[in-house]
């Protein structure tokens, strides 16, 4: 079987998925109040860019997340970096913290944060920035630790000092795991964002949804979740871009899961 | 190029018959861009009950191949395998297979290993663990039945791996390349001990190698194979007395002729009619403990 | 006797950061650094556990919770199992086919389909196991379909060469091989569902832990909800560290063959569970199950005849009163109700307002 092969069944399973999303909630075998058809997304996407909802409610939930985000890689790569190439013992001690952090449900956290933050801005971009930190201070350290010390001996010998030895092999040694953290933050992102935007918040894309659940309109929930799986998907797609440098093709969807859960969060 | 008529005992029917074989790869991609490689090219042998025959020849020669043919894991193009003059048309257990890499289930005690093809084949519990106390007792490894392999070393395994492929009482053992992952010594302790275990069970062996002196030290018969295209180049009868295990037999000078023989046999290969810019020097392509 | 004492120093190194923190906690509102109304000492929260644990209601919280959590992962389990297997061995190309579909689900925001579930399954528990199951299914499903084609072919070919059949070459091969990735699969899938358990417990429940920790805030008990917060991370951190200990326990020996997954070379003694042990475990989470499920009817069942009782009350009330849902404030209904959204009740709305107000 080649890859043409593949290429057209996927795109004939797809025109099928297409048709019998629009199709069967016409004729009544799966209630449309449930499941509108296509054509009712669709008119409900386009409702929602004409008169530029979608994109108002995406660009604050983009920012968020690209807050939030960036706020944990900020933190999180030097943290990575300082922890896991120059503070050996400082790591050790830090461990067991870092993973009952990692390991806080960032929705009971939430409730916390409110506390001190109140329910705005702060606490939103607070608690998506924490739940990135960890994968990506702890995939930093994996990379930083696990670079091949045959290779370090070998820049080493090359006369290469300390600075040079980081920023020439240490990193680069580094950077698939990095990316990978980088990753899986970002997913964390989107998800954490939605649930925020859900618990509170009067904008963005997860409030959307929420306010077309509570008013029933049923196809802008499936609009809003449509457009939020697609910018969880571009983000994800940008940054493999952005690792490709490092990373070797993997073929197939699951391996590529695989291989980016089976790197998180391991020390 | 064949000279097999004179290695058939003519009075006995032989166990093994192998006719004409060939074996063909479509490869589509490759930088010379789409080819058949022909691994295997009218390859014939005989074997007798009870006989040890070694094939030995460079890597990419079809060895392993002929080995998965043997073992009715693949098929070949042209040609068939009988054994007992019953042509072989898939795997069975009438044939024991010991790979390279031990293969042994990583879940599994020494025990149950062993057990394997005999679970398979629907023995009884207490027939089942009677039959494997034997082997695993034949192989060595009296007390270290409840072990699991990742807790034995490298010659234990392949000692696991032997007694599960005996353990079901195979006729035909069909090793491929079974000791080439363990170190020199222990290395020459399992060639000591396979051949013990030969005297022994009375199995016929066909042992597949790429080192001269492994296949020397313990075969009736050598078949010499060249690569590009696979073909038996000769086969060199073993006149060495036996038993040969426990002696200093590899240092006799009968050892070290035929050894520089069948070497010789593998170097003045005919150059291959195609590719043959690719074609290694045939003593690095075998293994350099071979050509000492 | 070194060794001992170097174990025992790494492992006080390991837990000084915990024991400075916990005290930092303990201090720092003690001494004024911190409004002890936000962030009460760790001690207070302790107390609030304990009274937790006293008067039984967070057994029955925890009971709920993991019952809910460990449906969801079965239901997941059952279908992620048998599909890899199906997709990874029998149908390649379809697999190769599905693949970028497979990709783009495994995407979809669970909190995003939350309100597409609640309008198939209603509030009730069985959207909350669907959520919990569709969290789950994809690690369990990815790793299910690497795992067996993963396997290492040796083993295959010493199997086929024994002329064993399909179905005993996937029961006695395939399956206890790739069963430390899929294992892998599971134990993220697990600490996803722990994760989605509270998600869903916070934006509709009457019961379990998320409920209880959100019911704290909108009391605002605040040591309660430390408590529940502080009671959450440690059993999270316990569950991830009893899967782990039980994946060594299991697969120690085996990582050779596991590379997808970081190797974790240990001296522990191996163990294998047999049949017996098997069962054994099956019938102990089949009960829990049974018990479980009961105590989680018995739960919606005492919620909803307070419900009703209570909406009897307030009707006879007086009029004008606004209703609206604590979680989700823009939701406002002239009479008591449950939000549409999380199923929570209505509260009239000067409560609520007093409660969210700061």
């Amino acid at each position: 079987m080649n890859t043409k092969d593949i290429i057209i069944r996927r795109i004939i399973l797809l025109a099928i998925v297409l048709l019998a999303w629009e199709t069967l909630p016409r004729l009544g075998v799966i209630n449309p109040l449930f499941i509108p058809p296509l054509s009712g997304v669709i008119t409900a996407l386009r409702e929602l860019a004409g008169n530029g909802e979608m994109a108002t409610h995406a660009a604050i939930s983009l920012q968020r997340a690209a807050l939030g985000f960036a706020a944990g890689a900020v933190l999180g790569l030097p943290l990575g970096l300082v922890l896991g190439g120059w503070f050996p013992r400082l790591q050790t001690a830090l461990e067991p913290l870092m993973e009952l952090f990692a390991q806080a449900n960032p929705l009971i956290l939430f409730h916390v944060i409110i506390l001190f933050l109140g329910i705005g801005e702060a606490a939103k971009t607070f608690i998506i920035g924490w739940l990135c930190l960890w994968p990506v201070t702890f995939a930093t350290i994996t990379g930083v630790r696990t670079a091949d010390p045959t290779l370090l001996k070998a820049a080493r010998s090359l006369g290469l000092g300390r600075a040079g030895l980081f920023v020439r092999v240490t990193l680069p040694a580094a950077a698939p795991s990095i990316v990978t953290g980088l990753r899986l933050a970002a997913g964390y992102a989107f998800i954490m964002l939605i649930a925020a935007e859900m618990m509170g918040a009067s904008s963005g894309l997860g409030w959307l949804v929420i306010q077309a659940q509570e008013s029933y309109h049923i196809t802008r929930i499936f609009a809003g979740a449509f457009v939020i799986t697609l910018l969880a998907i571009t983000a994800d797609w940008l940054l493999k871009l952005l690792g490709g440098r490092f990373l070797s093709r993997v073929e197939s969807g699951a391996d590529d899961y695989v291989r980016m859960q089976g790197s998180a969060g391991k020390i | 190029m064949s000279n097999l008529a004179e290695n058939i005992i003519p009075d006995q029917e032989p166990k093994i018959v192998i006719r004409n074989i060939g074996r063909t790869f479509h490869i589509k991609k490759s930088p010379a861009g789409p080819h058949d490689f022909v691994a295997l090219q009218e390859i014939s042998l005989e074997v007798q009950k009870g006989e040890f025959v070694a094939l030995v020849g460079p890597s990419g020669c079809g060895k392993s191949t002929l080995l998965d043919i043997l073992a009715g894991l693949a098929k070949p193009n042209s040609g068939a395998v009988f054994i007992d003059g019953k042509q072989v048309t898939g795997p069975a257990l009438d044939r024991g297979i010991v790979l390279q890499g031990y293969a042994l289930f990583p879940w599994r005690t020494v025990r149950q290993n062993v057990e394997f093809g005999l679970e398979i084949k629907k023995v009884a519990k207490g027939e089942r663990r009677e039959i494997s106390t034997r082997f695993i007792d034949l192989v060595g490894l009296k007390g270290f039945e409840d072990r699991f392999p990742h807790e034995l070393s490298g010659g234990m395994k392949q000692r696991v791996a032997i007694a599960r492929a005996l353990a079901y009482d195979p006729e035909v053992l069909l090793m491929d390349e079974p000791f080439a992952a363990v170190d020199a010594q222990t290395r020459e302790t399992l060639q000591d001990e396979l051949l013990r275990i030969w005297e022994e069970t009375r199995k016929t062996i066909i042992f597949v190698t790429h080192s001269i002196e492994e296949a020397v030290f313990l075969a009736d018969r050598v078949a010499v194979l060249t690569a590009n295209p696979g073909t038996v180049r000769e086969i060199v009868p073993i006149d060495l007395p036996r038993p040969r295990q426990n002696s200093d037999i590899r240092s006799s000078p009968e050892f070290g002729w035929t050894r520089h023989k069948i070497w010789e046999l593998l170097q003045n290969q005919p150059p291959a009619d195609h590719r043959a810019g690719e074609q290694r020097p045939v003593a690095d392509a075998i293994s350099p403990s071979a050509a000492l | 006797m070194f060794d001992k004492i170097d174990t025992i120093k790494t492992h006080l190194l390991r837990w000084s950061g915990v024991v400075v923190f916990l005290l930092l906690w303990e201090a720092a509102p003690r001494l004024g650094w911190l409004d002890a109304q936000f962030a009460p000492p760790f001690s207070t929260v302790l107390g609030a556990i304990h009274e937790l644990a006293a008067d039984g209601s967070l057994a029955k919280h925890l009971v709920i919770s993991i019952w809910r959590g460990v449906t969801g992962l079965l239901v997941a389990t059952l279908v992620a199992i048998p599909a890899g297997f199906l997709l990874g061995l029998r149908l390649p190309v379809w697999a190769a086919v599905l693949d970028p579909f497979l990709r783009v689900l495994s995407q979809v925001n669970p909190f995003s389909l939350m309100p597409v579930f609640i309008l198939f399954f209603g509030i009730g528990e069985t959207a909350k196991i669907v959520v919990i199951a569709w969290v789950s299914l994809w690690p369990i499903l990815f790793y299910t379909i690497t795992a067996v084609r993963n396997v290492d072919p040796l083993l295959l070919k010493t199997a086929r060469s024994l002329g064993i059949t399909t179905g005993e070459l996937y029961l006695k091969v395939i399956l206890p091989a790739s069963l430390p990735v899929i294992f892998v699969g599971l134990r993220i899938g697990a600490g996803l569902v722990f994760f989605m358990i509270v998600a869903a417990e916070m934006l509709g429940a009457n019961a379990g832990l998320g409920w209880l920790v959100h019911n704290s805030a909108m009391n605002y008990q605040t040591p309660r909800i430390y408590a529940g917060a502080t009671f959450i991370v440690i059993l999270g951190y316990l569950l991830n560290r009893f899967l782990l200990a039980l994946e060594r326990a299991f697969f120690s020996g085996e990582q050779e063959q596991v590379d997808l997954v970081p190797a974790r070379r240990s001296s522990a003694p191996s163990w294998r569970p047999g049949w017996r042990s098997a069962a054994a475990a099956a019938s102990v989470i089949f009960v829990f199950l049974l018990a479980g499920g009961r105590e989680v009817y018995l739960s919606n069942l005492a919620n909803a005849s307070l419900g009703g009782h209570l909406g009897h009350q307030e009707e006879a009330g007086e009029a004008n009163v606004e209703y609206t849902c604590p979680m989700h404030p823009f939701i406002v209904r002239e009479k008591p109700d449950v939000c549409p959204l999380c199923g929570m009740r209505l509260v009239r709305k000067s409560d609520a307002a007093h409660g969210a107000g700061h």
